[in-house]
């Protein structure tokens, strides 16, 4: 049995060996123009606090928390769809519809945004290209397949014999969809929130064709630090100070929707 | 049983990626970009290395600092034996002994080149660029003719430039304002002045062209070669000689690793990719400026934007950064950049 979980300790072992030498990158002295590091020193937690990575903190922050929100508020109607449609022909639409840029991949389909961001298409009345509205867009599209099939699934969960319940006892469809579908979908919502959350904290490819430059999150920042300016030390530092954020975050988010979920 | 030779063929397909692609034993690994880069340098300069020599070459292909990354990893027992990247980048790789110094009796077409491309007793030159203004005439009316013309109320929200390294207009704005790239502070509070007019920035140069094709950022700090590529593919842009400063050159080099059992091998990669026949047809590839002075550069060519072919062209038409200093201040250069010109 004990031999059973080898596999999963092994892989634990090499990312905690991994996290290690992050963690050890990031005491270590950064020299400019040079491969060699100095001694341990906390200089590069300092160093990356200055306000303009501080600021791309503060902006993944918010920007995963719209994304979610908003992709939660897109998704549920076409989930809501998916699982409840009588018709198959329609149910496989949606499900095509909604697996579909799983099939074009992350890069292709932010390229095609920043065609359709950029006024080469479509003459928008704000700026949408290299702007914060942007990358929300792209990311909200890029989460929602995931979002979808998550409440679809919680969705299909739910009896509709509930529903029929409080109809025929008067509810307005409004007030049915309220106080019993929405609040037997939870688990799907905190779930599928969850997910989008934090793999928009670390979504990377969106922010940096769509932001221009201009929209930097925490992914952005650290290939920035490491791979324009050669400051491992500086990214490693950055990277654990993001990784303990989001950690925390995560924490936090779990414990409040927990409740709520069940 | 069968559960044992499950388990074996699972084991070796999970250690598969683990092995390292096997190599000719006899080949001289050559470390380069992918794409163009590449193919390039293995038509023009493997394909006439192996005829001459019989030694077949094969490639590790990757970014500058993926490939930097790995050669620190087999520091003293090295992955490649021949290293193309950009010349301030190679100070990184000899400030951490990756390189072997140069046997310059093993290069003798060294002696035909620009004294420019030796950048060091470990790196020398392959070919040069410039990165300097390109425009779309199409989308921008007034014609940009110098560096100053982006300074230009009219140019506001049209211009785009390079965040990962932003050392080209950190540099010309210090030379506007009586400096230079070592005490580049100078130019600070000219460069402030262009923050509103910069459109995006870009990190890759397929970026900087997908800009330039949308027309999101019509003018640009651009890598001549890759102004040239667009306008080989029917994009009209007009690539600019700025008649107040030059252009920033960019040259990308080539080193022996440190360690490697085929420097000699190596050695005489360089001096094939110098040779001038070589350098003639690397500037008709990859439209670049040879380093080498006698190559024969096409008509349409001649005189362009990064396409230095004389001595004179080489000291007049583009201005060569301090490797040392590019080296050490690009990581200060891109925290200033950052928190003054990109930030909101």
């Amino acid at each position: 049995m004990r031999l059973l979980l080898l596999p999963a300790v092994v892989v634990l072992a090499v990312f905690a060996a991994a996290l290690a030498s992050l963690f050890r990158w990031s005491l270590l002295e950064f020299i400019p123009g040079s491969l060699q590091t100095g001694g341990l020193t906390l200089a590069n937690f300092r160093g990356v606090l200055a306000p303009q990575y501080l600021d791309a903190i503060r902006d993944t922050i918010v920007l995963s928390a719209l994304t979610t929100a908003l992709t939660l508020v897109c998704a549920y109607p076409v989930a809501y769809a998916l699982a409840r449609t009588p018709s198959r022909p329609v149910r496989s639409l949606i499900l095509v519809l909604t697996l579909a840029p799983f099939f074009t991949g992350a890069i292709v389909r932010t390229y095609a945004w920043v065609l359709v961001l950029g006024n080469t298409v479509v003459t928008w009345p704000v700026p949408m290209l290299f702007t914060e509205r942007g990358v929300l867009v792209g990311l909200v599209h890029f989460s929602m397949p995931t979002m979808i099939l998550i409440l679809a699934a919680a969705l299909s969960h739910i009896d509709p014999v509930y529903e029929r319940a409080a109809a025929s006892l008067g509810a307005s469809p409004w007030r049915v969809f309220r106080r019993v579908t929405l609040p037997l979908s939870m688990p799907g919502i905190v779930s599928g929130g969850l997910i989008v959350f934090a793999w928009t904290l670390s979504a990377f490819p969106t922010p940096e064709l769509l932001g221009g430059g201009k929209v930097k999150m925490i992914a952005n920042v650290v290939k920035d630090l490491g791979l324009d300016s050669f400051n491992w030390p500086g990214a490693a530092a950055f990277a654990m100070l993001a990784l303990a954020l989001t950690l925390a975050l995560l924490t936090v988010v779990g414990r409040v929707t927990a409740g709520r979920a069940t | 049983m069968r559960s044992r030779v499950v388990v074996t063929l699972l084991a070796v397909l999970l250690t598969l990626p683990l092995v390292s692609p096997a190599r000719a034993q006899n080949a001289l690994v050559v470390s380069i970009w992918g794409g163009n880069w590449k193919d390039t340098v293995d038509k023009v300069i493997g394909k006439a290395f192996t005829a001459k020599t019989g030694i077949p070459v094969e490639y590790e292909v990757g970014g500058t600092i993926d490939r930097l990354a790995k050669a620190r990893v087999a520091k003293g027992n090295p992955l490649v034996d021949l290293n193309f990247t950009t010349t301030h980048v190679a100070r990184l790789y000899i400030s951490d002994g990756l390189y072997e110094k140069l046997d310059l009796a093993k290069v003798p077409n060294s002696k035909e080149i620009a004294k420019e491309a030796f950048r060091s007793d470990f790196h020398i030159g392959s070919w040069a660029y410039v990165y300097t203004i390109a425009y779309r005439p199409d989308l921008v009316k007034e014609p940009i003719t110098k560096w100053s013309d982006l300074w230009k109320p009219s140019l506001k929200g049209k211009i785009a430039m390079p965040d990962f390294d932003p050392s080209h207009i950190i540099t010309i704005a210090a030379l506007m304002e009586g400096g230079n790239e070592i005490n580049w502070q100078k130019g600070e509070a000219k460069l402030r002045q262009l923050k509103d007019s910069v459109a995006a920035f870009f990190s890759t140069d397929a970026q900087s062209q997908d800009l330039m094709k949308t027309g999101q950022g019509p003018v640009q700090v651009m890598l001549s070669a890759n102004a040239y590529h667009l306008l080989e593919q029917g994009i009209q842009v007009k690539i600019v000689q700025p008649a107040d400063y030059p252009g920033i050159v960019g040259i990308d080099t080539m080193a022996v690793m440190a360690g490697s059992k085929k420097a000699d091998a190596a050695h005489q990669f360089i001096n094939v990719a110098l040779s001038k026949e070589i350098q003639a047809e690397l500037v008709k590839t990859l439209r670049v400026g040879p380093v080498s002075l006698g190559a024969a550069v096409p008509a349409n060519l001649k005189g362009q934007p990064g396409i230095f072919s004389t001595a004179a062209e080489w000291r007049d038409r583009g201005y060569i950064m301090n490797d040392e200093a590019r080296a050490k201040n690009l990581p200060a250069w891109r925290e200033w950049f950052t928190a003054n010109i990109v930030k909101k």
